[in-house]
């Protein structure tokens, strides 16, 4: 593995800026592959053996997917949305699993470990350098058992939402009353209201000599009330037939 | 378990007894048997239910506890005993000389919640014998892992105590000033240092006049480590007038290394320089007139060994204002007990 200054200096550049969430991400995964024996995980030999969950989105979870190569359209990051500032590091062939959690003392403790630091925000980020592994983290020893189904690896099942007619892989779909459904149709997505429309300027492909038009705002929104294409429930006239989506 | 109840059985835990302006004390220790005729003395105590604890797997008494914290907090020049006194345990100086105490580790120590210690300001002055610091874990049981945790922590820079003992050395005095050296003034400060550098356990090897000349000064500096001294203490001219020339003369002899000016008064105007590894002190005048300057507070670090440098000089500001009391008590006093 690269020294931690290389690695800060890297991680806060694809981050996009320097800060002491960068500091603690950093140690944290160089603490958690230590824990799990991997001592360079984007290595061949070493990276399809590893596997992060992260359980925050704060520049801490940037700095250990950086640092350990793990991504998600991979398999091997796993987002927990709890607000909490750990993250969990498994080795796949030993089973392992650690969770390291950052300390709230640490950063009552900035003062003492970096003194001659003026700034507050500098002094956090020297003070988060010079204080030990013992000091920023807590360590739990944590069973994971891993379903198959979160694995890397190509999609091991494919379904078909029998409301919207949706492909979801993965066993990420939801069966209610028997009937086997999308998370969207069965307990509500993040969005509202989904209405289809129709683009003009749609018709860019790399390699095409058509220019991006520059203001689509307008037709966009023109052919948003086509509502022969739309259902019902989304405020058009007919029931469709659902469509085939295929990729 | 109600009192009457509790013959026979052992006690979960030292039992105190205060009898104001008299005694402060066990009256009982962890692990006594009660018998019969305590009853009687509990009651007076005011315990009428004793207690008893059935340890988990994971949990430890607080005596363990206070154990396993001594042991990582101790370093070098630190005793102490397995015999907790209430839960507690006293860290003691193995010998004289200056203690140390990590700071930054002791509060990470501290910020774990079942434990505490506390202790004497690093760079105090120990004898052997006196107690410095003492610990205990805060519940009567607990769970082990943040006992280990904390002991951990606690030998996160190898240990948070330790006591260096003060080297014998052979210092050359240079006492500078043309009216001394031309004798038209005597000079006060050649035995006022002596005295200081003897109540440290050091002797002088050298003692030199020079006017104020930097060259001359230079050739002195230069002269006094030949001769084999390994510390040297200038005085004098290290003011602000022009004919102040005694810090040009220790750039002169050759210093790699040298800071003027400690957040301390009195001695603001201190000086530390190092010529390789020859520490060069120049004291201000005020060390003629106050019992205490910054001079007192640094060479014990010195001849522990120490390395003063400029931050070292700046911290002291923190504590370094004497209140010249009418009769002053230093070191017990906020003098010097910095960082």
């Amino acid at each position: 593995m690269r020294s931690f200054e290389e690695l800060l200096v890297s991680s806060a550049s694809a981050h996009g800026h320097l800060c002491p969430g960068q500091v603690v991400g950093v140690r944290m995964a160089m603490l958690g592959c230590r824990l799990i024996d991997l001592d360079d995980p984007s290595r061949r030999d070493q990276i399809k053996k590893l596997i992060v969950y992260v359980e925050m989105d704060r520049c801490t979870a940037d700095a250990v997917a950086h640092v350990t190569g793990v991504k998600l359209g991979r398999r091997s990051l796993k987002f927990m949305d709890y607000g909490i500032m750990a993250a969990t590091f498994v080795n796949l062939e030993t089973g392992e699993a650690y969770r390291v959690l950052s300390t709230e003392e640490s950063r009552d403790l900035a003062t003492l470990y970096a003194p001659d630091v003026g700034k507050k925000r500098q002094q956090q980020m020297e003070a988060y350098k010079r204080m030990p592994d013992s000091v920023l983290f807590r360590v739990q020893e944590v069973d994971l058992p891993i379903n198959e189904l979160d694995l890397p690896g190509p999609t091991r099942r494919k379904a078909a939402c029998s409301q919207c007619g949706q492909v979801v892989r993965d066993g990420r779909e939801m069966v209610l009353e028997g009937r086997i459904l999308c998370k969207p149709c069965g307990e509500g997505a993040y969005f509202h209201h989904a209405r289809e429309i129709t683009w003009p300027d749609m018709n860019w492909a790399p390699g095409s000599k058509t220019r991006h038009a520059g203001d689509g705002g307008q037709e966009k929104a023109c052919v948003l009330r086509n509502h022969l294409l739309l259902p019902r429930e989304f405020g058009g006239p007919w029931q469709p037939v659902p469509e085939k989506h295929s990729q | 378990m109600r009192l009457q109840d509790a013959v026979g059985t052992h006690l979960a835990h030292d039992i105190t007894e205060i009898r104001p302006g008299e005694f402060k004390g066990p009256a009982f220790r962890q692990g006594h048997t009660v018998c019969e005729e305590d009853l009687c003395r509990l009651q007076r105590l005011g315990k009428n239910h004793l207690y008893t604890i059935d340890l988990e797997e994971d949990e430890i008494h607080e005596n363990q506890a206070a154990v396993i914290l001594a042991r990582a907090l101790a370093g070098d020049g630190i005793v102490w005993r397995d015999e907790p006194k209430e839960g507690k345990i006293g860290l003691f100086a193995g010998r004289n000389g200056l203690l140390k105490v990590d700071i930054s580790a002791l509060s990470a120590f501290n910020m774990v919640e079942e434990v505490m210690c506390a202790t004497l300001h690093n760079h105090t002055l120990v004898r052997q014998g006196e107690l410095v610091a003492a610990t205990r874990a805060i519940p009567l049981v607990m769970k082990r892992a943040p006992i280990e945790r904390a002991a951990a922590i606690a030998r996160q820079n190898g240990c948070v105590l330790s006591v260096r003992s003060l080297g014998r050395a052979r210092a050359g005095l240079l006492i500078t000033g043309s009216e001394v050296y031309h004798g038209l003034i005597q000079d006060q400060f050649a035995p006022i240092l002596t005295e200081k550098i003897h109540a440290l356990g050091s002797q002088v090897a050298a003692l030199d006049f020079a006017p104020d000349d930097a060259e001359f000064i230079a050739k002195v500096i230069q002269s006094q480590l030949a001769r084999g001294c390994d510390l040297i203490l200038l005085t004098g001219g290290m003011s602000v007038d022009p004919d102040d020339v005694t810090r040009h003369g220790i750039r002169l002899a050759g210093a790699t290394e040298l800071h003027y000016g400690s957040a301390v008064l009195p001695g603001a105007m201190f000086l530390v320089a190092y010529l390789g590894d020859v520490p060069i002190l120049g004291v201000p005048a005020c060390g003629l007139y106050h019992r205490v300057t910054a001079l007192d507070l640094v060479l014990p670090r010195i001849l522990a060994g120490e390395h003063v440098g400029r931050q070292d000089l700046a911290f002291l500001g923190h504590g370094g204002l004497c209140r010249d009391c009418p009769e002053c008590t230093y070191p017990q006093c906020s003098f010097g007990k910095g960082i």
